[in-house]
């Protein structure tokens, strides 16, 4: 075992992490003299933030017509009033001077004529502010935060190191475990401060946005450190995945006006938001378009044995297309063969996003099960919930989540240094080796049982799609909880072909697999708690919202038989929840 | 559809192949997941994005270097296929490649926007003056996605393992290209060298290859240009007309969503 | 030792970097380019070597020029290769000053558009190769009807 000493440790390097590792290191300027970690699975630029597409919504001319209260208020009613409203409001004021300080570092923006820059209607906006750059825009902030970050001199890069466990003794954080993935090692990560930037779970299901590393590790993490997880049933489903896979086919081409057509070559959204059309928040449309595939009007896709609607983007021209969605012109020809510029796109809902996640205060900080900060951990970006989204997120209010809440840890990760100056931690070494014998010994070295890891992944995935999609019944999430956890059993019994170090992509797969599997237990159990639908969770045996009853966060924490849930109340100081028509 | 693969693991290199069922609008990347869930477990290669905008998939495809997850079997045009890792890196196991040496090149021709006045780059409290048209000069070098593919392909980085390659000149041009940034002292300096620009003999294959239309050879030349004009014609400014920075405007009153129905605590 | 022998077969060499095959036309006129440079060279310094001779008196010239001409027709060939070369690599090399100091035949930076065909090696770069190509073959024909009227076989 290895052990390496930093002040600060950051694992997962998408917008999120880098934002912070940035801020951490902008604010020190060799002052302190901080040594950060950047941890990834991946290579740090390879994150899932790059495929962010449509754009990233800020106030930037309030002068036009634009305020921060009406941000505000979209966020909060496009969250069907779950969203912690203190956090929100926080978080519109400094999404502002993000997009602009990024603009400084290298982002190309879409610009006006004038020189300015140009932002766009996306759904559930009140005011077109979703800032891009193309249908690229994740993208280009990732190649803006990853250059700047290259910058600075007191980090170390930590690519393709895999995070297995987070240190926590007696409520303080001491560092984290990780694999060496090229060579096999077992590191420790000893460090002052930790946060964890690990993204989200979309690899949960069959049909996803997401990327194949978006295994919700970050989620697992927190949750067998004795984490609480929050409002983990709310997964948000994108409506427009390209058939069969699900790649994402942003939300701006409906922001630039694209249709959505069903059999019949109607404009159906007419009948479920007849005032915003096809610009509804994302939970309002992928239930319309379920609705109108389970009522006979989908179209039929053999390949693939899909229903699906059309997206018609034929209408916007083809210069149009090739300034703004050039992207999606490319991914249609690419992965279809179809021109975008003259035939429609087969979509149909993938799942995108997940509004829960590790339980964090208003700071990024990490609670505990008693609703107290862990001392030393953060969390920021899609791996944290602060609440900034409640039951839905709002199209475009992904990244800049990332970047405010990036730049929000690292300064208040900073701030704890300088003012605390802890000492590195000393946990004890039965934890670290303990770690290291699940690891190598328990799951890599045994020779026993016979499961096999992308079996229980495949079925995993079935399961998820078929019981725990956009529409969910009482009935068939009990028999997900059945089904994960009969998985859950046959996990204890799986075996590796590969047992070699270097590059034990097997071996990966199997953790990833155990936190999934952890995941999607809270998700399911959480879902048929939850006996109302609110945002994206909608049951069709209980199609109300129940403020009474269920205006309230879940909170799930690992029990010895799976998770045990409790609730704390929504964080309400502007606006008292009404009905949310569009 | 006959799959060959270049194996190593380590100690012993080996072609592989495989029998795997396939769909014609299938790509290299869905057969390798295919084949290392049903048949072999052990097979590895990276992945994250599958839509061709992480860089992580590039491999040898039929002797061309290619990104897996954006190249379909129907485009092929093949019976089989034939996977390497990407030429020109040290292999670390099947198709994993190792990429340090990459990114530290990138590092080293200083990829980041460097301005005369730091304070610029700390605080913006509005943004640059940049018009559609200048957005141009450099956007199309921004697209890069590190898959590393063009040095792959590239002749010279074969012969001379120090050349900074196309990848790290095409960012040096993109930052130099754009109007917002002032380092084009500084990255000339680094440029100017016998394992920098002047290596470059514009085979082309870079842009060949690029799965992005980078056009990382167009940059290189483009460079070559600014150096000697600025080695020659003593010119010390990159031929981009600088951006200016906007002034922020006196706020003004906005149309209001419903009332408050509280008193705001914690806004700052 | 097989280690070392894989590391070798990817990483790099002369070989790898020599074959444009299955690449683009301009790794094609690359490596022509190469090649024709060294031959240059290698006639260069053979060349020098001759002239010299000239410096050591009447003898040792009539001796170098008998001893060229006792190769024949080889001699012929070997300055038909030459003088394509530098027709080749004169030529290409006047573009490749064109592409490198000028920074012409590349297109200005545009958006690209899938599927991405790089300005640089897009039209007016293949109508220059190719109109080299024609110059060169044109010359080069030419070349050889001379070098052949010289031996008086035509
Ligand atoms: C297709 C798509 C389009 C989107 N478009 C938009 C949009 O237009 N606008 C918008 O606002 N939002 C959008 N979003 C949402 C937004 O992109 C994400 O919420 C955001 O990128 C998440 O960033 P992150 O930094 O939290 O995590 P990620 O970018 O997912 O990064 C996770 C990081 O954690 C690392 N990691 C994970 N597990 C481990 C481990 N065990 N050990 C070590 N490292 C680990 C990974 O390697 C990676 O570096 C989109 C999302 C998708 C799927
Ligand atoms: C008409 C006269 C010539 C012109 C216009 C010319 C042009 C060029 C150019 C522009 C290059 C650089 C290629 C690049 O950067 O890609 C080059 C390379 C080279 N030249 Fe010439 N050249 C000429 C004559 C010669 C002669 C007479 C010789 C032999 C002595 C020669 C030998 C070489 C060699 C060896 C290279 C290196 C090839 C490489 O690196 O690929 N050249 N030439
Ligand atoms: S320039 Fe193109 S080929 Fe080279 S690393 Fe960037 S995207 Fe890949
Ligand atoms: S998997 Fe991301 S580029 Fe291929």
């Amino acid at each position: 075992m290895e052990t390496l000493d930093y002040d600060v440790a950051i694992v997962g390097t998408g917008l999120a992490g880098l934002r912070t590792a940035i801020e951490v290191l902008r604010r020190d300027k060799g002052r302190l003299g901080l040594r950060v970690a950047v941890i990834s699975k991946l290579y740090l630029m390879r994150s899932h933030s790059v495929s962010a597409e449509g754009g990233t919504s800020a106030v930037l001319y309030p002068e036009e017509g634009d305020s921060f209260e009406l941000m505000a208020w979209d966020t909060i009613k496009g969250s069907d009033f779950l969203a912690d409203q203190d956090a929100v409001w926080r978080f519109v004021h400094i999404a502002t001077q993000e997009i602009r300080l990024i603009e400084r570092w290298g982002v190309p923006w879409n610009r006006r004529a004038d020189g300015r820059i140009e932002q766009r209607w996306f759904g559930g906006l009140s005011f077109p502010r979703a800032t891009y750059a193309q249908d690229k825009t994740g993208f280009f902030e990732m190649r803006a935060l990853y250059d700047t970050l290259l910058k600075y001199e007191n980090w170390d890069r930590f690519d393709e190191n895999f995070v297995t466990s987070i240190v926590i003794e007696n409520n303080e954080f001491k560092g984290f475990t990780a694999i060496d993935l090229k060579t096999g090692n077992f590191r420790y990560f000893r460090a002052k401060a930790g946060v964890i930037a690990t993204g989200g779970a979309g690899q949960l299901y069959r049909i996803t946005s997401m990327a194949a590393s978006s295994t919700g590790d970050g989620y697992g993490l927190a949750y067998n450190a004795g984490l609480p997880l929050k409002d983990m049933e709310f997964v948000q489903f994108h409506p427009t995945g390209l058939v069969p896979r699900g790649i994402l086919i942003t939300e701006a081409a409906r922001g630039e006006g694209a249709y959505l057509i069903n059999k019949d070559g109607e404009r159906f959204m007419k009948k479920y938001a007849p005032s915003k059309m096809e610009l509804a928040p994302r939970d309002i449309v992928s239930r319309a378009i379920m609705k109108e595939i389970m009522e006979g009007r989908g179209i039929y896709d053999d390949n693939s044995g899909l229903y699906h609607v059309w997206l018609d983007m034929r209408h916007l021209g083809k210069e149009k297309i090739e300034e703004r969605l050039p992207f999606i012109r490319e991914i249609g020809l690419k992965y279809l063969g179809i021109d975008i510029v003259d035939q429609p796109l087969p979509i149909r809902p993938t799942v995108h996003y997940n509004m829960g996640g590790i339980h964090v205060d208003i700071d990024g900080k990490v609670l505990n099960a008693n609703g107290s900060p862990v001392k030393g951990l953060w969390a920021a970006g899609e791996a944290a919930c602060v609440s900034i989204h409640g039951s839905n997120r709002l199209g475009s209010n992904g990244t800049n989540e990332c970047l405010v809440y990036g730049y929000i840890v690292g300064n208040d990760v900073y701030n704890y240094i300088e003012k605390e100056r802890p000492a590195l931690p000393n946990p004890s070494q039965n934890i670290l080796l303990a770690e290291e014998d699940r690891i190598f010994g328990k799951i890599l070295g045994k020779e026993s049982g016979g499961e096999d890891v992308y079996q229980i992944k495949d079925e995993l995935k079935d399961t998820m799609e078929k019981y725990v999609h956009v529409y969910r019944t009482g009935s068939d999430l009990e028999k997900a909880v059945i089904k994960i956890k009969e998985l859950k059993e046959r996990y204890k019994y799986i075996k590796l072909s590969d047992k070699s170090r270097i590059f034990n992509y097997n071996l990966e797969h199997a953790l990833e697999l155990g936190f999934m599997l952890d995941i999607a237990e809270v998700i399911a159990r959480g879902a048929l708690l939850r006996t109302e639908s609110r945002g994206a969770h909608a049951r069709l045996d209980y199609p109300n919202r129940d403020d009474a009853n269920w205006l309230k966060h879940t909170i799930a924490l690992k029990g010895a038989e799976g998770p045990l849930f409790s609730y704390i109340p929504v964080k309400i100081t502007m606006w008292k929840p009404v009905a949310r028509v569009y | 559809m006959k799959v060959r693969i270049r194996r190593f693991d380590g100690q012993k290199a080996w072609w592989q192949d495989y029998e795997v069922d396939a769909k014609p609008s299938d790509t290299v990347l869905d057969i390798l997941n295919r084949i290392r869930e049903k048949h072999d477990h052990t097979l590895a290669f990276r992945q994250s994005c599958q839509m061709g905008s992480c860089g992580s998939c590039g491999m040898v495809i039929n002797g061309l270097p290619a990104l897996a997850c954006q190249t379909r079997i129907s485009e092929l045009k093949t019976e089989s296929i034939r996977l390497e890792p990407l030429y020109n890196y040290k292999v670390i196991k099947d198709l994993v490649v190792d990429l340090t040496d990459f990114v530290n090149k990138h590092r080293s021709v200083k990829p980041w926007m460097i301005r005369k006045n730091p304070q610029e780059l700390e605080e913006a409290p509005m943004e640059f003056k940049v018009t559609p048209d200048q957005n141009l000069t450099f956007v199309q070098f921004d697209y890069c996605i590190m898959c590393g593919l063009c040095l792959a392909a590239c002749p010279t980085v074969a012969i001379d393992p120090l050349f900074l390659g196309p990848q790290a000149l095409a960012q040096a041009y993109r930052y130099i290209a754009d109007p917002r940034d002032e380092g084009f002292e500084e990255r000339i300096e680094i440029l100017d060298d016998s394992h920098g620009v002047w290596r470059c003999h514009f085979a082309g294959a870079c842009s060949y290859v690029c799965p992005k239309g980078v056009d990382p050879a167009k940059a290189i030349q483009y460079l070559k240009k600014e150096v000697l004009k600025y080695r020659l014609l003593h010119k010390k400014k990159a031929s981009v007309k600088p951006a200016e920075l906007i002034q922020k405007p006196p706020p003004a009153n906005a149309p209001k969503p419903p009332p408050f129905d509280f008193k705001i605590e914690g806004g700052e | 030792m097989e280690k070392e022998k894989e590391e070798k077969r990817y990483k790099s060499g002369l070989l790898r970097s020599l074959r444009p095959y299955k690449f683009n036309l301009e790794r094609y006129t690359y490596t022509l380019h190469r090649i024709t440079g060294v031959i240059l060279i290698l006639y260069l310094i053979a060349h020098v070597f001759e002239i010299y001779h000239l410096a050591l008196g009447p003898v040792a010239w009539q001796q170098t020029m008998a001893l060229l001409s006792s190769l024949g027709i080889w001699e012929k060939i070997g300055l038909w290769i030459i003088a394509g070369s530098a027709l080749y690599h004169g030529a290409n090399g006047l573009r490749l000053i064109l592409n490198e100091a000028f920074g012409m035949l590349l297109g200005k930076p545009v958006l690209p558009e899938y599927p991405y065909t790089p300005t640089s090696l897009s039209r007016n770069q293949k109508i220059a190769i190719y109109t080299i190509v024609v110059i060169v073959v044109a010359l080069w024909i030419w070349a050889g009807i001379y070098l052949l009227w010289g031996l008086g076989i035509i």
